[in-house]
């Protein structure tokens, strides 16, 4: 593609009060652009015409507009990315606005952002995007009140969707229920839940599939056309496990099981909806605390609702009705040695069945023993009306022990924190709280003690270095036919990963969206909700992908990585890395490449020592060739620092920083990144051998509370930086020059202090050997 | 459950490790909400009241902690709490309540609870305390001094002069009164009795004689020192105060007439002159002017602060009559119209009848309470001053 490069200056918003526009139009005339010129108000209707009118003319490709920053004004400066490389250099935010005006060093900054942008643009190149046929059909994993309406959005937006359902009958807990939790104003009444109605909604709906009593046993391909193969539950073969464990400890590649099949039956559809669902926390474990298992009249919360759901809410003991029960919140959990988590459904639980017992008889007492009453949102409205019925006792207190009358009541000695005094209570009935617990998690394993990111067995294998531990991860819903494993990742207790504020559907699967409580405790009104919104995004996949724009959070990024696979060393870092499990490998170790399942954050990339990876407009190549475009003053008092930072937090916190008109030390030139993740280290060695005295990395904050837009890609920058040790050593270089910082989007106010911090440590180290050479 | 059953079972109710045994009377609860106490379940034990309460202490985190008692059903445990009488119902804890709770009316509602389960005889405490059945406790003294003029044959207005002793003579009247008030007076020492028996139940430690205490108290009371410490209601306080002093006139005006009888055989009507007479027209002023300002502080409070229940009404309004009731038979009488001043006097008699006879079943009952509450918390060195 020919280079006919327009550079356009602003000099508005103070640019050419602050900035010598003459010497930046000098600068940028070295690299030959075909236009040249500055404009006093580019994002004026003159100034996009202006723009317009050269590329009309002079045919111009690649726009350089040094204005303001990328973030703004993206209506304005919007040229078809198809035809043109569009490039904006920030010469507002991150220059004028941050720094002292007509200042020798502010020029130098602009003259060195402005030579970058336009390396940039000329390195840039025009996406061709990967346009495949999608299937427009929704397939919807569960059957329970999540997967009813996840199926219900999906056919009224006019798609199709296919539901399977693991048991014989639609409804899921649903259809347990005696009563559920007020869903309208003024929510005070608990009420019958329309679980039949929606199921017999999902029957009669021509645009929706059924199938129970059926499992996914394999999900193969990528969003848009997913290969699905269902096998209903009795025609699934077993296979002997025994040998299987055997075989796993012998042969070299761990495979894990997946279910055989005699009568497979294959589909195709566009995108997943996860709503497996959730089980009650198994309440075996509880015998010691709780004495459930011990006492014929301990039971769950769940038992009882089946109880109340029978009309019979009687002692199991004897079969003598309920007079009083005692309602025992947090069973299990907020406890580290069974469920950790709060599962936010239980307190509201309590509360509607403790209204059943006084339904059932008004001299009878109900007691509910609780650490914090918890009913988001409006159910407060409930709690306060339940509190008002005399015979329901709230007790903020904890059980100490519990004892078996002869008569088969329950003696339950309460330690309570508000009457400041001990109390028994007697009870014909024990209820306890007990949480859910996330499909996701196999049966027979604890949500406190899972394996990190994919839940399976360890397994320990000979190998010629001796005993080696690996990882066997366990298929449970989609039986993925993916390089890194059968099932999505978790980031805590069993829950797929999902940010649940920045992104609340995705998860590290592209295309695979989880809701209802599969995904996070939450009750069925939150799962509705929860379920419609899955769908749609479901709905957003398919149409993004059938363009071949990628999804969320680079949503209509046209571009997708490409592979020298001429040299590639089979290292498998990219396959293993990519957070989104996008890469597979061919029989001979290279990458296999699925570009519908990535995310386009760059991640392979970065992590590639043979930099073969690049996309069209984002390369190892444009980064190292903007590095050599920076000026690096011989100044040795004057340290010159590369700042990587993240555009999806990052840069923003810069631009707030300008808006705010703080001041920033003039050292530092940034240069935007996907994703800290894509940062390859050779830009480091590069930047460093040009004489620069410092490489800091600004991104989003990782670990449990991440805030990486692409999940693990500011760890993984993290973790790479420890290895870089070697390369800064053989370059005889101190190893604090390179540093990471973790900047949330909100905390620009502290960006002085980190910045002016990290140059004053590189003036102490002192100014970097390689300066000059 | 009535009272002495509960009281045999608090030796049951702790057992050996401290605990209590909790098990809810719901039917309790079901009174003190009827009683004005309906918003007891809403509080969720933020401790605002017990922060603004300015007879709370750190020991004893009230009405905190009897809002909880409540909840729970406790009434044993509450029926020994001296804390339920300490409090004068300032409302300071109702007005800042943020769940409208109103702590200030529960107290009010178990107060009249207990002063119809303590008192003794027990039918008497429910026909005071339930609004529904006062007419029937007017009709008793109706019916009583109506077989008094029967007895006595004046059942005719007499004539001439206007002298209430010949409609009822003062042997027959004073005999009729004392002797009632003498029966009401025995069973209201037993109620009370039974109240400080609870109320020593618990080791508290003495720092302080019983005798010593109680002076102590009494001038508490004379000067309504507690009473000044609040800040929604200061009106009320002027109020009780005239209230409180108009009864203390009366019972004085009543001695000192059977005083003038009895030892110097004057008669009734007393001059205007007499000194007597001052202090009886000042103490019914005092009494209606008192009621008044009670009554008014009520209706400007509409209901925002605490909600009166109806055994608050009935009885602020009877006291009202009984002042209203006297003073109109005297003005009647200097007047002299006959036929409107011997009904009158008939009706005054019934309202004195219910205040001085029905005392102990009625809210005045508080008078002897709260006394013995003060007196018990300034023998335990726990009196906030």
């Amino acid at each position: 593609m020919e280079n006919k490069v327009g550079v356009y200056i602003c000099t508005d918003c103070g640019i050419g009060n602050s900035l010598d526009i003459q010497k930046l139009q000098e600068a940028a005339e070295k690299y030959n652009p075909v236009i040249c010129k500055s404009h006093p108000f580019l994002c004026s209707q003159d100034g996009v015409n202006t723009i317009k009118n050269d590329i009309k003319e002079k045919g111009i490709n690649k726009l350089v507009i040094a204005a303001c920053s990328m973030r703004v004004n993206q209506d304005l400066f919007d040229f078809d990315p198809l035809k043109y490389v569009t490039e904006r250099v920030n010469l507002r935010e991150h220059v004028v606005w941050t720094q002292p005006a007509n200042n020798e060093n502010t020029q130098l900054m602009a003259t060195d952002y402005l030579k970058m942008g336009i390396i940039r643009a000329q390195k840039a190149e025009i996406p061709e995007p990967n346009i495949s046929g999608v299937e427009r059909t929704v397939l919807v994993i569960g059957g329970g009140i999540a997967g009813i309406s996840s199926a219900l959005s999906v056919a009224e937006a006019g798609y199709k969707a296919i539901l399977v359902e693991k048991s014989e009958q639609l409804g899921g807990h649903m259809r347990h229920m005696h009563k559920v939790f007020p869903s309208e104003p003024p929510y005070l009444e608990s009420k019958p839940s329309d679980i039949e109605e929606k199921i017999r909604a999902v029957e009669n709906n021509p645009n929706i599939t059924v199938y129970t009593n059926s499992i996914v046993t394999g999900t193969e391909g990528e969003p848009g056309m997913f290969e699905i193969t269902i096998c209903s539950n009795d025609k699934l073969v077993s296979s002997s496990e025994s040998s299987d464990s055997a075989e796993i400890a012998k042969s070299g590649p761990t495979r894990y099981k997946t279910p055989e099949c005699s009568e497979p039956k294959k589909f195709k559809v566009g995108a997943i909806v996860f709503a497996i669902g959730w089980k009650p926390y198994d309440a075996s474990k509880l015998s010691e605390e709780y004495d459930y298992g011990k006492f014929a009249n301990v039971v769950t919360n769940t038992e009882f609702e089946k109880m109340a759901k029978k009309g019979e809410i009687k002692r199991p003991s004897d079969g003598k009705p309920v007079k009083n029960a005692l309602f025992i919140q947090c069973a299990g959990q907020r406890d580290k040695k069974h469920l950790p988590y709060c599962s936010s459904i239980c307190c509201m639980s309590s509360l509607k069945q403790a209204k059943y017992i006084r339904e059932a008889n008004s001299d009878a007492s109900a007691y509910i023993i609780y650490q914090q009453m918890r009913t988001p949102g409006l159910y407060e409205n409930f709690y306060k009306s339940t509190q008002d019925d005399e015979g329901i006792f709230l007790i903020k207190g904890s059980v100490l022990e519990m004892s078996e009358e002869n008569d088969g009541s329950i003696s339950i000695e309460i330690d309570n924190s508000l009457l400041g005094q001990k109390m028994i209570v007697k009870a014909d009935l024990v209820v306890l709280a007990t949480g859910m617990v996330t499909n996701m998690v196999p049966d027979d394993m604890q949500p406190n003690n899972l394996t990190e990111e994919f839940i399976g067995n360890i397994i320990k294998k000979e190998t010629q270095d001796g005993i080696t531990e690996e990882l066997v991860p366990i298929p449970v819903a989609l039986n993925l036919k993916y390089r890194q494993g059968p099932e999505m990742p978790h980031l805590k207790y069993g829950f797929p990963d999902s940010h649940f504020i920045c992104f609340p559907y995705e998860t590290r699967r592209t295309g695979i969206y989880a809701a209802g409580a599969a995904k996070a405790p939450m009750d069925a009104a939150e799962s509705e909700t929860d379920a419609v919104g899955a769908a749609l995004k479901a709905i957003q996949c398919i149409e993004l992908t059938a363009q071949g724009k990628s999804v969320h959070p680079r949503s209509g990024d046209m571009t997708f990585p490409e592979f020298r696979l001429e040299t590639c060393t089979q290292c498998r870092r990219c396959t293993v890395e990519c957070p989104f499990g996008a890469l597979d490998e061919k029989p001979d170790g290279t990458p296999l490449e699925h570009p519908d399942r990535c995310r386009r954050c760059g991640t392979c990339m970065g992590a590639c020592p043979q930099r073969i990876i690049s996309f069209k407009d984002y390369s190892v190549d444009m980064i190292s060739s903007m590095l050599k475009e920076i000026d690096v003053p011989d100044d040795e008092d004057f340290p010159l620092i590369v700042g990587f930072i993240c555009e999806n937090d990052a840069y923003p916190a810069f631009d707030i920083a300008g808006i705010n008109g703080v001041q920033l030390p003039p050292n530092f030139r940034l240069i935007r990144v996907r994703c800290l993740g894509s940062v390859n280290l050779v830009w480091i060695t590069d930047a460093l051998s040009k004489g620069v005295d410092g490489v800091l990395l600004i991104g989003c904050k990782f670990g449990d509370d991440y805030q990486c837009h692409f999940i693990k890609g500011s760890q993984m920058a993290n973790e790479r930086l420890g290895k870089v040790q070697e390369t800064l050593d053989r370059l005889m270089l101190e190893a604090e020059r390179i540093d990471q910082v973790q900047l949330p989007i909100n905390e620009y106010d502290k960006l002085p202090e980190i910045l002016n911090q990290f140059v004053d440590k590189i003036k102490e180290i002192g100014p970097n050997p390689f300066k000059g050479f | 459950m009535n009272y002495t059953e509960g009281q045999d079972k608090d030796s049951k109710n702790q057992n050996m490790a401290g605990s209590v045994i909790l098990s809810p009377d719901l039917k309790f609860i079901r009174d003190i909400k009827r009683l004005g106490g309906e918003t007891v379940k809403k509080c969720y034990q933020c401790a605002t009241c017990s922060g603004i309460c300015p007879l709370s202490s750190e020991n004893s985190p009230f009405p905190r902690k009897e809002m909880i008692m409540t909840q729970l059903g406790m009434k044993n445990e509450l029926f020994r709490d001296s804390d339920i009488w300490y409090c004068h119902n300032c409302n300071d804890c109702s007005k800042l309540c943020p769940r409208g709770a109103r702590p200030g009316d529960i107290l009010g509602a178990l107060r009249a609870k207990f002063i119809m389960e303590n008192s003794v005889p027990r039918f008497l405490g429910k026909i005071v305390t339930n609004p529904s059945y006062t007419l029937f406790a007017f009709f008793i003294p109706a019916f009583l001094l109506f077989a008094i003029l029967v007895s006595l044959g004046h059942l005719s207005i007499p004539d001439g002069k206007i002298v209430y002793s010949r409609l009822f003579p003062v042997e027959s009247i004073d005999l009729f009164f004392s002797s009632f008030v003498a029966i009401s007076l025995i069973m209201y020492i037993i109620s009370l009795r039974r109240f400080w028996l609870r109320l020593r139940k618990e080791d508290n430690p003495q720092t302080e004689r019983f005798g010593k205490a109680l002076i102590q108290a009494v001038a508490e009371f004379l000067l309504h020192r507690k009473f000044s410490k609040c800040d929604v209601n200061s009106d009320r306080k002027n109020g009780h105060l005239m209230v409180f002093y108009g009864f203390v006139g009366l019972f004085i005006t009543t001695s000192w007439v059977a005083f003038y009888y009895w030892f110097f055989h004057i008669n009734t009507p007393i001059s205007l002159g007499d000194p007597l007479k001052w202090v009886a027209n000042t103490s019914a002023l005092l009494l209606i002017i008192g009621t008044l300002i009670l009554i008014a502080n009520r209706l400007k409070d509409k209901n925002v602060n605490s909600r009166s229940s109806s055994f608050d009404w009935t009885f602020a309004i009877i006291v009202l009559l009984i002042g209203l009731t006297g003073l109109s038979t005297e003005i009647v009488r200097l007047i002299n119209i006959t036929d409107l001043a011997y009904p009158l006097y008939f009706i005054h008699l019934l309202f004195v009848f219910y205040i001085i006879v029905y005392f102990p079943y009625s809210k005045l009952a508080h008078f002897g309470y709260r006394l013995l509450a003060i007196t018990f918390h300034k023998m335990a060195g726990t009196d906030v001053t």
